[in-house]
């Protein structure tokens, strides 16, 4: 009854600071709407670029090769592609590279030539991919045309069906865009931050001089530190809970389906952070220990993948990356919202747990230590 | 019925003795003055009766009871008033008393009365839903009461409950302390203001270097002081006057200034005074009056400790 009695004070005052609570919200958000907004190109697969020229030329208009390339030229016309013959005189290589085309493509009867922009990479590889497929199913045609002649027809006439471009992803449809990425490391961050607010639970008693107080009541060490750790942990959570509502309903960031595992990840995470600040009030005298946790937070955030995304990190970066909270906490909640891998959570939870234990324990050796708080 | 016994406690903290083999009762029904200068022993000691600390020898008793062996009894009988304010801005006042009381287990209607009780005791009765940040400095000071006694203590210690405030607040706290004793709490009262424990304690202890030097009723302590007497001079311009000439003078202990008046300690078998005027008249001091001081506890503390208690 007495921890909830604490518990309660603890969630009025920390509801009422303002600025705090308001700082723990609004940071997050602001921050996840900035990056999730700046560094949208930094996140996307697909790419847009103006129509794609090419330019070509027939060495002998008549041939049968010149036939099946205007069925291909066609064909590719219905795809977007601006195709333009040269007259003879015209130079398509110079053309290319003075940029009017995207590529040149000359269909002599031994073959065809193909020439690349070096300036439009993309739409060039594009055409070339193309054209190879178009050279390849016609040589493959006239192969065949030496068996069975009526195949050349059957495997040419696929020209006009667009199939010379065929996509395909080596990522799902479910990749997360930069406001998806931001809303999860903010989330995670923020709930990190539960650290500094905890380093002050007790530190902030003796400030205000009530822990002379609360040391002066006939209330154990323990029932006090419970009713804190109770109320800390609660209020962070709450804020981290605003944080990925906002994030899903006002920026329509991607949480997945499973809503469970992803709380029960940030709860956790928030226990420890909890845990490890109050571990570092006791470790460090006075201010050291705020100082202490607002260092190692801002450093956690940073290589845990808060800032950027960091699973691309090798060697030395990596290791750090992988020795921070967050990005426990980052790669579960990735591979729970993208993957559906629901039980991912847990190498999170234990670690989350383990650690946020073994600061408690550390935390409850020093309290008993100290004669008053 | 003593309330406090506190016998032969020391408390080091390493090789220093905050606390020195002190000891000392407390009836019940007291107002018990605890005067000491900073550094003397006299928060030690009242963290120690408050069980913030633990005497490193000796006991202490509060109603019959070793705090060592029951220390939520004696937390639970007494009320403690800190000299710096300990109160939350973010809670109004009614919230700061509910969640103090709280804490000595008082639950539902009961708490809800006991708080009110004690707001309206300090006068906050109307302000029970305000924030500590609209108050003033006597206001604050009173709620700081208010959360010491809304769970009825025994014993309550105030440690200079009076400093910074305007003289209406200040006196209405002695007010409230008077009342706090009629009403059947024994009070330890510390205090740098002579005059609030000339007021209102009943028996008063001197400490220093974490020994209790003297003790008993302020007669009793007065009496003490035979050897010193104490001369006040008023003067209508201070500005040119040598305190070093004035304590060259023979039989000379301490002077200082205070708001026109020279306040001279001399020994009492010397006879000085036409000394002290005409050093004052070389000075230019316009004197205004001449008076002998009967012995007071700024005289009987200075007496016993060779220094003002404000030093």
């Amino acid at each position: 009854m007495i921890i909830l009695h604490i518990a309660r004070k603890e969630l009025l005052r920390s509801l009422r600071d303002t600025r705090t609570f308001m700082f723990m919200l609004a940071f997050p958000i602001v921050l996840m709407l900035i990056l999730g907004t700046a560094l949208t190109n930094a996140f996307t697969t697909s790419l847009t670029f103006d129509d794609l020229k090419l330019a070509y030329k027939l060495e002998d208009p008549e041939s049968q090769a010149s036939g099946y390339w205007n069925e291909f030229a066609k064909s590719i016309e219905q795809n977007g592609v601006l195709v333009t013959p040269l007259s003879a005189d015209e130079d398509g290589k110079k053309a290319v590279k003075n940029g009017e085309y995207a590529a040149f493509a000359e269909i002599k009867n031994d073959g065809i030539e193909f020439y690349g922009s070096n300036k439009l990479t993309v739409e060039s590889d594009i055409l070339q991919g193309m054209v190879s497929a178009f050279a390849n199913r016609y040589s493959l045609a006239a192969a065949g045309a030496k068996q069975d002649p009526a195949s050349l027809e059957t495997l040419l006439s696929e020209a006009g069906s667009g199939t010379y471009v065929k996509e395909t992803s080596l990522q799902g449809d479910t990749v997360p865009d930069s406001m998806d990425y931001y809303a999860m490391a903010m989330s995670t961050m923020i709930a990190f931050y539960a650290c500094m607010s905890a380093s002050q639970l007790i530190r902030g008693e003796k400030v205000r001089n009530t822990a002379l107080r609360l040391a002066a009541a006939p209330i154990s060490k323990a029932e006090l530190f419970a009713g804190k750790v109770i109320a800390c942990t609660l209020i962070n959570f709450l804020c981290v809970i605003v944080v990925v509502a906002v994030s899903r309903f006002a920026f329509g960031a991607n949480w997945g389906d499973h809503y469970g595992p992803i709380l029960i990840v940030l709860f956790t995470e928030v226990l420890l952070a909890v845990s490890l600040g109050l571990g570092a009030s006791y470790l460090f005298s006075g201010e050291g220990g705020s100082s202490a946790v607002m260092t190692f937070t801002q450093i956690a955030s940073f290589t845990g993948g808060a800032y950027f995304p960091v699973n691309d990190m090798t060697g030395f970066w990596a290791i750090l990356a992988k020795i921070s909270p967050l990005w426990w906490a980052n790669d579960a909640l990735t591979k729970i919202i993208y993957s559906d891998e629901v039980q991912a959570l847990w190498p999170a939870v234990l670690f989350n747990v383990i650690f946020a234990a073994l600061f408690l324990s550390l935390s409850i050796l020093f309290m008993r230590r100290k004669e008053a708080l | 019925m003593n309330v406090l016994n506190i016998r032969n406690v020391t408390k080091t903290f390493g090789d220093f003795a905050a606390v020195d083999n002190m000891s000392l009762s407390v009836r019940e029904g007291e107002i018990f003055g605890f005067l000491g200068a900073n550094g003397a022993g006299k928060s030690t000691t009242i963290h120690m009766v408050s069980s913030l600390l633990k005497a490193t020898k000796g006991e202490i008793e509060v109603l019959g009871k070793n705090i060592a062996k029951h220390p939520r009894f004696a937390k639970s009988n007494i009320g403690i008033v800190p000299q710096d304010l300990a109160i939350y801005e973010q809670l109004t006042a009614y919230e700061n008393v509910q969640f103090f009381a709280g804490l000595y287990g008082l639950r539902g209607s009961l708490l809800k009365e006991r708080t009110e009780e004690a707001l309206e005791f300090v006068g906050l009765g109307d302000k029970a839903k305000s924030f500590p940040k609209s108050f003033s400095g006597g206001m604050k000071r009173r709620l700081n009461i208010a959360c010491a006694i809304a769970h009825r203590p025994k014993l309550i210690i105030m440690d200079e409950p009076t400093v910074g405030i305007d003289p209406h607040s200040r006196n209405y706290i002695l007010q409230s302390v008077l009342k706090l004793n009629e009403m059947g709490c024994t009070i330890i009262y510390t205090s740098h203001y002579m005059e609030e424990v000339e007021e209102i304690c009943t028996r008063i202890a001197i400490v220093d270097h974490g020994k209790i030097i003297a003790e008993g009723t302020k007669e009793q302590l007065k009496s003490i002081v035979t050897d010193t007497k104490e001369i006040w001079i008023g003067v209508r311009s201070e500005s040119n006057i040598s305190v070093e000439k004035l304590k060259n003078v023979p039989g000379v202990v301490s002077v200082r200034i205070e708001d026109g008046q020279i306040k001279l300690q001399s020994k009492a078998e010397v006879n000085n005074l036409n000394e002290v005027i005409q050093q004052l008249i070389q000075d230019n001091a316009d004197i205004r009056s001449v008076e002998e001081q009967a012995p007071n506890l700024e005289s009987v503390f200075l007496t016993l400790t060779g220094r003002n208690l404000r030093d």
